[in-house]
C-alpha cells in the first residue's frame, strides 16, 4: 500500500478544536476584561492570536499526517511541533477499534484506534478517514494481524 | 483450596481496628460512658468479623490444568480464571504481624490492567510457597507440551542461587541511597514556616540567617539520607536471587519478607543503572522488567525485584545469564551534538541569573545575582559528559540504549519483545539534524519515561536504527517461531502463494511489496540486512509455516469438531500447538509427508462444511484457503452461516 493521507474535511474537524480551545483560553482574559482589570485590547490580541496558532497548527498537521500500511508494519508519520514516525509491526497489535465522536460525525468523518501491548505508544489512533475506510482499515489491519500470527506478545 | 483460618480475625483486625479505637474514643467522649463505647467497638468487630467469615467461606481457589482458577466475594461474587501461562510474576509478602501469626500474601500479576490480577489472602506460608511452585510447574510443563525444555518435573527444578547480597554491599547500598521525595517533602512543609519563624528573628543580620538556612539544607539533606539509608536497608535485608529452571526467584526485607517468582521468558527489558559515586566505585544496580510490573511501579514488590548493588562486572555477568546480549560496543551521537547540550545549559544559567537579577532588583538586600554565571565554566564539560554517556548498540538479539550521567542506565531490550519503535524529532532536534529513537515494550515503566531510546542520532542513523529494529523483530519473531514449536517453513517464495490463491490476499501482497520497493528506492540507503529478510527464500511471503509431523499427533483423522454454532471462535489462535498451512501449494507437495498431509486438508474442510469448526491446524490459513469462496472479504470461511 502506498502512503495514505488523511481525508482533507479532517482539517475542519482540526481547525473546530482550535476554535475550541482559543475560546476556552481566552475565556480568562475576557472575564478580566469585563471585570474591568484590562483594557479591551487584551482578550482580542490574546483570542486572534491563539486562533491563528491554532489554525495554523491544524492545517500543518493534516499536510506533515500520513500512513501507511507496509508489508509488515503499519506506519505513521505525524506531528508539527515534535516529528513523530511511529512502526506498529502487525504481529503486535492487539486489537484495532473505528470509532466516530461527535464532530467527526457532524462532518462525516472516524477514526481507526490501533492499540499494542506497548506502554508508550499502547494506542496509536488514525484519525480522518470515511466511516467506510475506517472499518476497511479496521478489517485490513485485523485481517493482516491475524496472518502476521504473533506469538503470546508479552 | 480455602484460605487460611487465621486470616479471618486478621482481615477483620486490619479493616476495622482504626475505626473502631477512633468509635471507641468518640463514643466515649459523648457522655454514653464506657461501657456505650465498648460496645460500640465491639459491633462494629462483630460485623466486621461475620463478613470475614462469609468471605472466608465464600473465597475459594483451585489449581487446575490450565488456570488458575479463584472463586470470591461475599455481595458481589467473581469468578476469575487465570492461565498459567499469562502468569508474569506471582509474588509472596508477609509482614511482621503475619509472620508472627503464620500467614502470607500471594499476588498474581498477569499483563493485562493495571491493579494486581489475582490476590490470594491470606494462606499459611507453606502454602503460598506450594502456589508459588505449583504455578512454575505447571505453566512450564504447558510450554514443555509444545516443544519447550522439559526440566520441571514434580519435584521442581534445582534451585541455583546466583547472588546474595553481602553486609558490605548492603551497607552500600544503605549508604548509596537518598530519598529525594523527601527532601521535596519536608522543604514542602518547611516552608510554611518560614513566615512564622522570621516574625521571631526581626533583628539577626542576613549572614547568621544564610547560616541558617545553610545549616538547615544540610540538615535536610541528613535526614534524607539517613531515612533512605534505613528504607533501602530493610528493604534488601537478606536479598537473595535464585534461578530455578526458567524463572528467577528472589527473597529480600528485614521487617516485611517479600519472594517473588519472575519467569524469564517473561522478561521483557534489564537495566543496569549507576551513578557516578557507584561508577568510582565499581557498582552498579540491575533491574527486571516484566509487564507484570515493572521497577519503580509495582509499588511494594516490583521495584525491587532485581539487584539492588553488587559489582559491575558480576551486574553484567547476570544479565547476561539473564539475556545474553555479549559485550556491547556502544556508538555515540554526533559530535556536533555537544554544541547542543552546551547551548541548552548555557541558556538555563541564563534563565538562572535572570531570576536571580529579578530577585535582586525586587528584595531590598543586595544579593550576588551574577554568580550563577560562575558556572558557564562547568557548562563544556558537563556537555561532553552527556555526550559521552550517549549511545546505542546493536546486538545480535538485542538493542542496548545507555544515557545519563547522574543516573546513567543501560537498557537491554531483546528484539522479540520490542513492541513499535518511535522516532520523534522536535523542532530543536530538527535544527541540528539529529532525532531521538524508542524502543516500546510492554513493560511499564516507560511511563515515567524510561524508555529504551537513542536520543540525538544523525536523521539517517536513526532512520537506518527504525527500520533494522523492524526486521530484526520480524527475524527474531521466526526464530521464535521456528525454534520453540520446531516447525519449518515452506519452500517456495512468494511468487507460488500470489499465484494460487488469486484472491485479495494477492493483491496485497503485491502491493506491499510495491510499497517496500518503493521505500527502498526512495530511501536509497536502506539496511542491506533488510532486503535480505525480505526476500528471504526460505521463507513463504504468507509467513505460513508447516508443522512438524514428528511431534507422533496423528493427522489422519479429522480432529475433533466443535459445534459453535454461528459464534465465530479464533480459528488461529496465536497460542496452538500446530500453526496453519497453505494447501496445494507446490511446497507441500514436496514435503515428505504429503499424502498424509492432503488427507488432513481435505479432512478439515470436510469439517468447516459441516458447520463444525475444528481446532486450527488441520485447517487452512486465513486468505489462501483454496479459492472456494474468493469473494470473502477477510478470506475465513465462515462455513455455518452459508
Amino acid at each position: 500500500m502506498t502512503t495514505q493521507r488523511l481525508h482533507p474535511r479532517v482539517r475542519i474537524v482540526w481547525v473546530l478544536r482550535a476554535v475550541l480551545a482559543a475560546a476556552i483560553l481566552t475565556a480568562p482574559a475576557a472575564g478580566a476584561h469585563h471585570l474591568g482589570y484590562v483594557p479591551e485590547w487584551v482578550p482580542v490580541v490574546a483570542g486572534a492570536t491563539l486562533l491563528v496558532l491554532g489554525v495554523v497548527h491544524a492545517l500543518l498537521r493534516y499536510r506533515r499526517w500520513s500512513y501507511e500500511i507496509r508489508e509488515d508494519a503499519l506506519y505513521l508519520d505525524r506531528g508539527v511541533i515534535t516529528q513523530v514516525r511511529t512502526t506498529v509491526p502487525l504481529v503486535r497489535i492487539q486489537h484495532v477499534d473505528s470509532r466516530r465522536g461527535p464532530v467527526e460525525r457532524v462532518v462525516g468523518l472516524a477514526s481507526c484506534v490501533v492499540y499494542t501491548a506497548g506502554s508508550r505508544g499502547a494506542d496509536v489512533r488514525i484519525p480522518g478517514l470515511t466511516p467506510d475506510g475506517a472499518s476497511d482499515l479496521r478489517e485490513e489491519l485485523k485481517r493482516l494481524a491475524i496472518r502476521a500470527d504473533g506469538e503470546d506478545a508479552v | 483450596m480455602k484460605l487460611a483460618p487465621q486470616s479471618i480475625p486478621y482481615r477483620a483486625l486490619q479493616k476495622v481496628a482504626g475505626i473502631v479505637v477512633v468509635l471507641f474514643f468518640v463514643v466515649n467522649d459523648t457522655g454514653w460512658g464506657f461501657p456505650a463505647a465498648a460496645g460500640a467497638g465491639l459491633a462494629v468487630l462483630l460485623v466486621a468479623g461475620a463478613y470475614e467469615v462469609a468471605y472466608y467461606r465464600r473465597f475459594e481457589y483451585a489449581l487446575t490444568e490450565d488456570t488458575l482458577d479463584i472463586r470470591s466475594g461475599v455481595i458481589s461474587r467473581r469468578e476469575r480464571e487465570i492461565p498459567y501461562r499469562r502468569i508474569q510474576n506471582v509474588d509472596v509478602s508477609r509482614s511482621v504481624i503475619q509472620r508472627a501469626i503464620g500467614v502470607a500474601a500471594v499476588d498474581l500479576e498477569t499483563a493485562g490492567g493495571s491493579s494486581t490480577e489475582g490476590s490470594i489472602r491470606f494462606v499459611t506460608p507453606e502454602e503460598a510457597t506450594r502456589l508459588q511452585r505449583e504455578v512454575q510447574r505447571r505453566k512450564s510443563a504447558g510450554s514443555a507440551a509444545e516443544g519447550g525444555d522439559t526440566d520441571a518435573d514434580a519435584t521442581g527444578p534445582i534451585e541455583e542461587e546466583l547472588f546474595a547480597i553481602s553486609p558490605r554491599e548492603l551497607a552500600l547500598v544503605g549508604a548509596l541511597s537518598f530519598d529525594g521525595r523527601l527532601i521535596g517533602l519536608l522543604a514542602f512543609a518547611g516552608s510554611g514556616s518560614v513566615p512564622v519563624v522570621s516574625g521571631y528573628l526581626p533583628d539577626v543580620s542576613t549572614l547568621a540567617l544564610s547560616a541558617v538556612a545553610v545549616a538547615a539544607v544540610g540538615a535536610l539533606f541528613l535526614v534524607s539520607w539517613a531515612i533512605g539509608a534505613a528504607v533501602s536497608f530493610s528493604n534488601y535485608y537478606g536479598f537473595r536471587l535464585a534461578r530455578a529452571g526458567d524463572e528467577l526467584r528472589y527473597e529480600r526485607g528485614l521487617f516485611r519478607r517479600y519472594s517473588g517468582s519472575i519467569p524469564t521468558e517473561k522478561v521483557q527489558t534489564l537495566t543496569v543503572s549507576d551513578n557516578p559515586a557507584k561508577r568510582a566505585l565499581g557498582y552498579a544496580t540491575l533491574s527486571i522488567e516484566t509487564a507484570g510490573y515493572a521497577p519503580g511501579q509495582g509499588g511494594e514488590y516490583g521495584s525491587e525485584a532485581a539487584i539492588p548493588i553488587a559489582r559491575s562486572g558480576r551486574v553484567y555477568e547476570l544479565a547476561r545469564e539473564i539475556e545474553p546480549f555479549g559485550e556491547p560496543s556502544f556508538s555515540r551521537p554526533p559530535r556536533r551534538i555537544r554544541w547542543r547540550y552546551a547551548f541548552r545549559y548555557v541558556l538555563l544559567l541564563a534563565v538562572l541569573v535572570g531570576v536571580a537579577f529579578a530577585a535582586d532588583w525586587y528584595l531590598p538586600t543586595e544579593i550576588p545575582w551574577y554568580a550563577p554565571a560562575a558556572l558557564l565554566l562547568a557548562v563544556p564539560p558537563a556537555a561532553h559528559l552527556k555526550w559521552k554517556h550517549r549511545g546505542y548498540w546493536l546486538g545480535e538479539d538485542h538493542l542496548l540504549t545507555r544515557n545519563g550521567f547522574w543516573s546513567r542506565s543501560v537498557r537491554v531490550v531483546p528484539y522479540y519483545r520490542i513492541q513499535n519503535v518511535i522516532d520523534s524529532r522536535s523542532v530543536f532536534q530538527r535544527r541540528w539534524n539529529v532525532a531521538t529513537v524508542v524502543a516500546d515494550t510492554a513493560g511499564t515503566s516507560s511511563l515515567t519515561g524510561s524508555d529504551a531510546a537513542a536520543v540525538d542520532f544523525d536523521v539517517e542513523e536513526a532512520e537506518d536504527l527504525q527500520t533494522s529494529l523492524g526486521d530484526r523483530l520480524q527475524a527474531a519473531l521466526r526464530d521464535r517461531r521456528g525454534g520453540s514449536a520446531s516447525f519449518e517453513w515452506l519452500d517456495g517464495g512468494a511468487g507460488v502463494s500470489a499465484e494460487d490463491d488469486g484472491t485479495l490476499d494477492a493483491a496485497v501482497d503485491a502491493a506491499a511489496t510495491d510499497a517496500d520497493a518503493n521505500a527502498g528506492a526512495s530511501d536509497g540507503d536502506a539496511d542491506p540486512d533488510a532486503l535480505d529478510a525480505d526476500v528471504n527464500p526460505d521463507i513463504s511471503d504468507e509467513g505460513v509455516v508447516r508443522p512438524d509431523r514428528s511431534s507422533g499427533r496423528d493427522y489422519s483423522t479429522p480432529a475433533e469438531r466443535v459445534d459453535t454454532g454461528s459464534y465465530a471462535v479464533d480459528r488461529f489462535p496465536s497460542d496452538a500447538d500446530v500453526a496453519y498451512r497453505p494447501e496445494d501449494t507446490e511446497g507441500s507437495a514436496d514435503a515428505p509427508d504429503d499424502g498424509e498431509g492432503d488427507g488432513t486438508a481435505e479432512d478439515g474442510e470436510g469439517a468447516a462444511e459441516d458447520g463444525g469448526t475444528e481446532p486450527a491446524g488441520s485447517d487452512a490459513p486465513d486468505g489462501t484457503d483454496d479459492g472456494g469462496d474468493p469473494d470473502d472479504p477477510d478470506g475465513i470461511d465462515d462455513g455455518p452461516t452459508r
